[in-house]
């Protein structure tokens, strides 16, 4: 931070109470401008952006309500002080909600404004050291994904690729027991980098980059979306994918592709435990307050003792004859998404019966 | 016997270069390397080659895109088949890639790593649509 002068903005329609400020926070060492009407403090912060601001509740012409509502939009990190000339309790707290930090109330003594405004500026110290620690974070965690996704994919691909070559270039010269333990190796690589795929999406979510920018969005068109993704899946397991969500279904609001990625992701885990000639069955309903999709399977279901666990990240569902590996972050993945959208997401299940995976949304 | 066409591919892994050029030379390719973007828009010029192969995330951000710009500005580049490669967030729903307006034309987005047989097959469409 440079050691200039605090710059100090008074805005009020009285000049003896603008003059009085001045000369008071002058003595104490701080830079003052004074405005006589919203229009000309607004010019005036704009351009010289003040660490902070003493704002007439009523004035002639823009009310002190719409000036703190502008100057807390337009200039970072400026603290914001009514001066009020009424003691009303409502003004204040309207003013604290639109982003003021403290208030005045009128007749004040010197004292009284220098000890506001040591806080106030006190306050603003504080709110631009956490906002730098937060920008430090951010950007460590972001610079450790990049790394993560260049630096461990890039030497994974290789070896992927050069599986392929070896493939293609011996294929039928191989014997099956080589074949095996080539293809042993394709499918151990195939879930190393899938782990990295969904701990890559699980961290973003976590920095904050996922499900950010929600938009309005139809359930149905993201149910239909995925189901599309997912049918080739089904299709080569002789599996039926059902859908039944009404087109004219509330809008959620909600971040589309990760959504997508929470429906793809359930399904594909469906798919996964439910037998050939089995169905798996994705139902949307809405009520006043929440819109419901169930996700049931007719699979193997998974052993009530287990069931509270499958959230948890690289906790799998064991079975006797272990054939599925997954990353054991999949629904991991789906939990945090479904958080940042303050939904719910549950599983009930019956061994031997199936599985439902429900979500919950509110509107 | 017919002339082998010729195949370019510009990755800045040496290892990937290595096990793709087996795959192509495999596919009955005559196969050019370069590590950089530089040396690839060069060999573009001296080869000229009947498809190129590009990596989008060399080095630095962004040399892939330059790479495809320069071989589509030449005469010899404007009509050919580009195959960009990318490794980058584009997995599942993810692969909504769609080029921006006036970004020069890439035929095939293709992800690492790229099944043996989905590329030879891709690279053989690609050039026998461009010869028609």
């Amino acid at each position: 931070m440079n050691d200039r002068a605090p710059l100090i903005l008074v805005i009020d329609d009285e000049e003896p109470l603008r003059d009085g400020c001045k000369q008071t926070l002058e003595r104490s060492g701080y830079v003052v401008m004074t405005a006589g009407n919203g229009d000309e403090g607004i010019n005036l912060a704009r351009e010289h952006k003040p660490d902070l601001a003493f704002i007439d509740l009523k004035m002639p012409g823009m009310s002190g309500m719409e000036i703190i509502d502008i100057l807390y939009r337009d200039i970072p990190d400026i603290v914001l002080i009514m001066i009020t000339g009424y003691a009303a309790i409502d003004s204040a707290v309207e003013a604290i909600k639109k982003g003021a930090y403290d208030y005045l109330p009128k007749p004040f003594s010197p004292d009284q404004l220098r000890t506001v405004t040591r806080r106030g500026l006190d306050y603003r110290g504080l709110k631009i050291e956490a906002r730098h620690l937060r920008e430090d974070k951010e950007r460590m965690e972001k610079a450790f994904i990049t790394f993560v996704s260049h630096e461990m994919r890039s030497p994974l691909v290789v070896v992927q690729q050069s599986i392929e070559s070896i493939k293609i270039m011996a294929g039928d010269r191989l014997g099956a027991d080589v074949k095996e333990v080539i293809e042993r190796c394709e499918t151990r690589v195939q879930r190393l980098q899938e782990m990295i795929e969904h701990w890559l999406d699980i961290s973003r979510v976590e920095g904050g980059n996922i499900a950010q920018n929600k938009v309005p969005l139809s359930l149905a068109g993201i149910i239909a979306k995925s189901a599309e993704e997912m049918a080739p899946v089904c299709q080569a397991k002789g599996i039926t994918l059902e859908i039944h969500a009404p087109d004219d279904l509330k809008k959620i609001n909600g971040d589309e592709e990760s959504l997508v990625r929470v429906f793809t992701n359930i399904i594909g885990n469906a798919t996964k435990y439910t037998p050939e000639g089995g169905k798996i069955t994705v139902s949307a309903r809405a009520d006043e307050h929440y819109a419901n999709v169930a996700i049931s399977d007719t699979g193997k279901g998974i052993p009530p003792d287990k069931l509270p666990f499958i959230f948890d990240p690289f906790y799998r569902v064991k079975g006797k004859q272990e054939v599925h590996q997954g990353s054991g972050l999949g629904l991991t993945f789906c939990k945090r998404i479904m958080d940042a959208h303050n939904g719910k997401i549950e599983a009930l299940s019956k061994e031997g019966e199936g599985t439902t995976i429900m979500l919950k949304f509110p509107f | 016997m017919t002339v082998k066409k010729k195949i370019l591919l510009i990755d800045d892994d040496k290892d990937f270069l290595f096990a793709t050029k087996l795959i192509l030379e495999k596919g009955g390719y005559e196969v050019f390397l370069a590590e950089d973007g530089k040396t690839g828009v060069e060999m573009w010029k001296s080869v000229s080659p009947d498809l190129a192969i590009i990596d989008m995330m060399m080095e630095t951000w962004g040399e892939g895109f330059s790479v495809l710009e320069k071989i589509r500005g030449m005469d010899t580049g404007k009509d050919k088949p580009l195959i960009m490669l990318t490794a980058v967030d584009l997995q599942g729903p993810y692969q909504s890639f769609e080029a921006p307006p006036n970004y020069p034309k890439v035929n095939r987005v293709l992800h690492k790593p790229v099944k043996a047989d989905e590329l030879l097959n891709i690279i053989s469409q690609e050039i026998s649509a461009g010869q028609k």
